[in-house]
């Protein structure tokens, strides 16, 4: 099943190299979700979440006729938008150097939404705490990642990734239980 | 009861009553850390911030940005600059060379011309 389902998706990327827009809007419809969410995680904005998910998959198709081996179509997308966040907060924190008036309309923070549980907002909090880095290896290790494909991600070891995981995994849970 | 027993007990008594009724379960959770349930509720927290119509408006706009020039373009781009400019280059200078050679020939010329007149006068 598991198979038969990874065939299909490379089929798709394959379909989608070649420029039919169908299999780019197949790819979309079927990541969408899973990249909003990753940007939320990242940023904690859910005023930016819409705007880098369109970079994010903009970019997926620009640079999928360069993607060598379709089967790694997942971490290839999530490295994507691992970078398009962390270039946008690092923007986002050139911008503060520059214009530091701006500062209290930027960091307003975002109230709860209604709906939101005690969780996600204890879940939000401590994320907002960790450094961005830790934020991504996180949010890749929810997204079903494997140390391997984080560490190929990263341009780092396994070990390197274990290690730092390890880190933040110690620093979201101080920051959730506080 | 001695009095200090009912007051220990009213102490309690107070404190107990202000942890939430969910108290154990929320101890439980949070020292759990967050669950994937949680992870989950962030991702549709973050879904629902699409609006409608997300993969076509991307689409849009990916047809709408024009093209990154390939590397063999951009090779190519430059290729055909500095050839422009090595020709405009040698263009002048070979013009300059020429109008130099010209003008000392026309020097050289107006000194036969000189010689000649002056082994006339002679």
């Amino acid at each position: 099943m598991e198979n038969s389902s990874s065939t299909a998706l490379v089929d798709l990327v394959r379909r989608a190299q070649k420029g039919e827009e169908d299999a780019q809007r197949e790819l979309i419809v079927s990541y969408q979700h899973r990249v909003a969410g990753f940007v939320y995680a990242m940023t904690g904005r859910g005023d930016y979440v819409e705007d880098l998910a369109q970079q994010v998959f903009i970019k997926m198709i620009r640079a999928l006729v360069h993607l060598q081996a379709p089967a790694q179509f997942e971490s290839w997308l999530f490295r994507l938008a691992r970078n398009t966040c962390i270039d946008q907060l690092r923007r986002q924190k050139l911008r503060r150097i520059f214009l530091p008036f701006g500062v209290e309309h930027e960091n307003i923070p975002e109230p709860p939404g209604a709906v939101d549980s005690e969780e996600l907002d204890a879940l939000r909090h401590a994320l907002a705490q960790l450094r961005p880095q830790d934020r991504a290896l996180l949010a890749l290790v929810q997204e079903g990642r494997s140390h391997a494909e984080i560490a190929e991600i990263l341009s780092t070891s396994v070990a390197a990734v274990k290690a730092r995981l390890h880190r933040a995994r110690e620093h979201l849970r101080e920051h959730y239980q506080s | 009861m001695k009095p200090e027993d009912h007051a220990w007990r009213s102490l309690r008594e107070h404190a107990s009553a202000q942890l939430r009724p969910d108290f154990a379960n929320r101890v439980v959770r949070l020292a759990q850390g967050p669950q994937d349930e949680t992870w989950r509720e962030l991702e549709a927290a973050g879904a629902r911030r699409l609006r409608a119509g997300f993969a076509e408006r991307v689409l849009r706009a990916a047809r709408q940005i024009p093209g990154v020039p390939s590397f063999l373009n951009q090779f190519a781009f430059s290729a055909a600059t500095a050839a422009i400019c090595m020709l405009a280059v040698v263009g002048i200078h070979s013009l300059q060379v020429r109008l130099e050679s010209d003008r000392n020939l026309a020097g050289w010329q107006q000194l036969v011309d000189d010689m000649q007149d002056l082994e006339q006068y002679l």
